[in-house]
């Protein structure tokens, strides 16, 4: 199968790129002054973000393919990516959450990225849930569509608030600095790599989920065609 | 925790996470294609015993 | 236009003879108000006002779920919806009146709300509470604009009524912000230019809700 072909190269891809990002992140970059070793976290926790949100875009315009053109290929794109992308955003949380036990002692901070994740992970699960609840229809895509339009255009006025409620109240927690901060070229290489392995990882990740959910729409449209064939040969 | 750990803790659930998913979707390959081999022999059997159908009737006919 | 009117008009009506939502509404945010109080134990001064922005927030939210939902689902009850659907009312209009009704019904909500919170947080009648009206305003007709929609799905699901405050809270989240700032600011005698940029947010925030909610709410009312 041709498909079976994409899926496989991606994969490869995938791999290879993973590779190099990790020699990169454990060896080949060096380690920040401030932060210690732990600051080498940055380096997978950032791509997963990038993936969150790009997968989150990428619900938004599936939704209005599907609300435009009423074609299901359209809504299974956009469950693979939100499903996807909740994978994603889980790491961001997760990964920052373990980054910022050792640098600043708590689990968890107000700051205007994590804060802003966590509202988009809200999202994705609202989403999510919504499709569980509607179930296998037409009706659940519809929502669905809708759902992840309306979320989308609320996630740029989420970054905007966020921020301003905590730069215009200087905070009595502590609030994460920069990040962005690279001094070191090598960081900039490193990271660009890793953006670009999880660019790839994600790519392959959506097209494994899209063909099981492609392969479920043909199925129930095959099973349909089926049953009434049957009932017609037992006439 | 010294940080080495926290560094190990985060790549650990990053890979396990995902490899997770990976497998979750997998099997969910794998039954899709039971289904559809189930489906491909109901096809074949329908499409017997429409030939086979056929095949009496002409010789009924003739 | 006329679709508009005809709409709200009935839904305003129905309210008007005894209808029980602005009642139910009132009493929820009441209510809302009675455990934050509780919940926070508030003192007076700057702190009592953050507290009393907060709580009058909250109530907000809650109250407009109901107030949405009740809404979106007034035809709901005998059919009434299919009869709506079939006639050549513009779906747009539709949304427009069920938005309107719901903004209604939360503002009534939210006058009330604003008096007991200034009662309850041991606040004065001055002119920080009336500076606090621009704010609650846009908060509502924002939040009158997503729950609208939301409710339009959630009332079309079987147990749906959990997706409407799970979609709608994190979607309003920015409002929130804005808006519980705002009041805040306005409690605390701030001057007006610290307002302005939470009601900057507000207003944009409401102009994309607003849009949205008109193009994309005929693609919830749409036939089942």
């Amino acid at each position: 199968m041709n498909d079976r072909a994409v899926r496989l190269g991606l994969g490869l891809v995938t791999l290879a790129l993973m590779l190099v990002a990790l020699y990169m992140v454990f060896v080949y970059v060096p380690t920040e002054a401030d932060q210690g070793i732990v600051q080498r976290i940055f380096y997978f926790h950032v791509p997963c973000a990038w993936v969150a949100f790009a997968s989150f875009a990428l619900v938004a315009i599936a939704g209005i393919f599907y609300l435009w053109l009423g074609q299901q290929v359209w809504d299974d794109l956009g469950y693979a990516a939100a499903e996807t992308g909740m994978v994603f955003c889980t790491l961001v949380l997760v990964t920052g959450s373990i980054w910022a036990k050792p640098i600043w002692g708590a689990w968890w901070t107000w700051d205007s990225r994590l804060t802003t994740t966590l509202i988009l992970w809200l999202l994705y699960g609202g989403y999510l849930m919504l499709r569980a609840m509607a179930g296998d229809s037409e009706q659940g895509a519809r929502f669905g569509a809708v759902v992840g339009i309306v979320a989308a255009i609320d996630v740029p006025i989420v970054i905007v608030s966020v921020r301003l409620w905590r730069t215009i109240h200087p905070a009595v927690l502590v609030t994460r600095q920069g990040g962005h901060g690279l001094e070191d070229p090598r960081m900039v290489a490193t990271l660009l790599v890793s953006l670009a392995a999880f660019t790839a990882l994600f790519i392959w990740i959506l097209c494994l989920r899209f063909v099981t959910l492609r392969m479920h729409t043909r199925l129930g449209a095959l099973a349909r065609t089926l049953a009434l064939a049957e009932a017609a040969a037992h006439d | 925790m010294d940080n080495l750990s926290y560094l190990f803790a985060a790549y650990a659930i990053i890979f396990a996470v995902i490899f997770g998913y990976v497998l979750f979707i997998w099997r969910r390959q794998v039954a899709l294609e039971a289904e559809l081999r189930a489906m491909e022999a109901r096809m074949r059997a329908l499409t017997e015993t429409a030939g086979a159908a056929r095949k009496a009737e002409s010789r009924a006919g003739s | 236009m006329n679709s508009f009117v005809a709409v709200l008009r009935k839904d305003l009506m129905l309210e008007v003879r005894g209808g029980q939502s602005t009642v139910a509404l009132g009493a929820l945010s009441l209510l809302v108000l009675v455990v934050l109080v509780f919940a926070f134990n508030p003192g007076g001064g700057e702190q009592g006002a953050e507290a009393a922005a907060g709580a009058l927030w909250v109530a907000l939210v809650f109250s407009g779920m109901l107030g949405a939902t009740r809404a979106v689902s007034a035809e709901n009850e005998n059919g009434c919806i299919r009869a709506l659907l079939m006639s050549p009312l513009d779906r747009a209009a539709l949304y427009a009146a069920k938005l309107a009704a719901a903004f209604i019904f939360m503002t009534v909500a939210e006058a009330a709300s604003i008096i007991l919170m200034v009662l309850f947080f041991n606040l004065e009648f001055d002119a920080r509470v009336m500076r606090l009206v621009p704010a609650v305003l846009l908060g509502a007709l924002g939040f009158a604009a997503l729950a609208t929609l939301l409710a339009g799905i959630s009332s079309r699901l079987r147990g749906g009524d959990l997706v409407l405050p799970l979609l709608a809270v994190p979607m309003f989240v920015p409002a929130l912000i804005a808006g519980v700032k705002a009041s805040a600011s306005a409690l605390g005698g701030a001057p007006f230019g610290e307002l302005a940029v939470w009601l900057k947010v507000l207003v944009a925030f409401d102009v994309m809700f607003v849009a949205a909610g008109y193009l994309l709410f005929e693609h919830v009312a749409g036939e089942e």
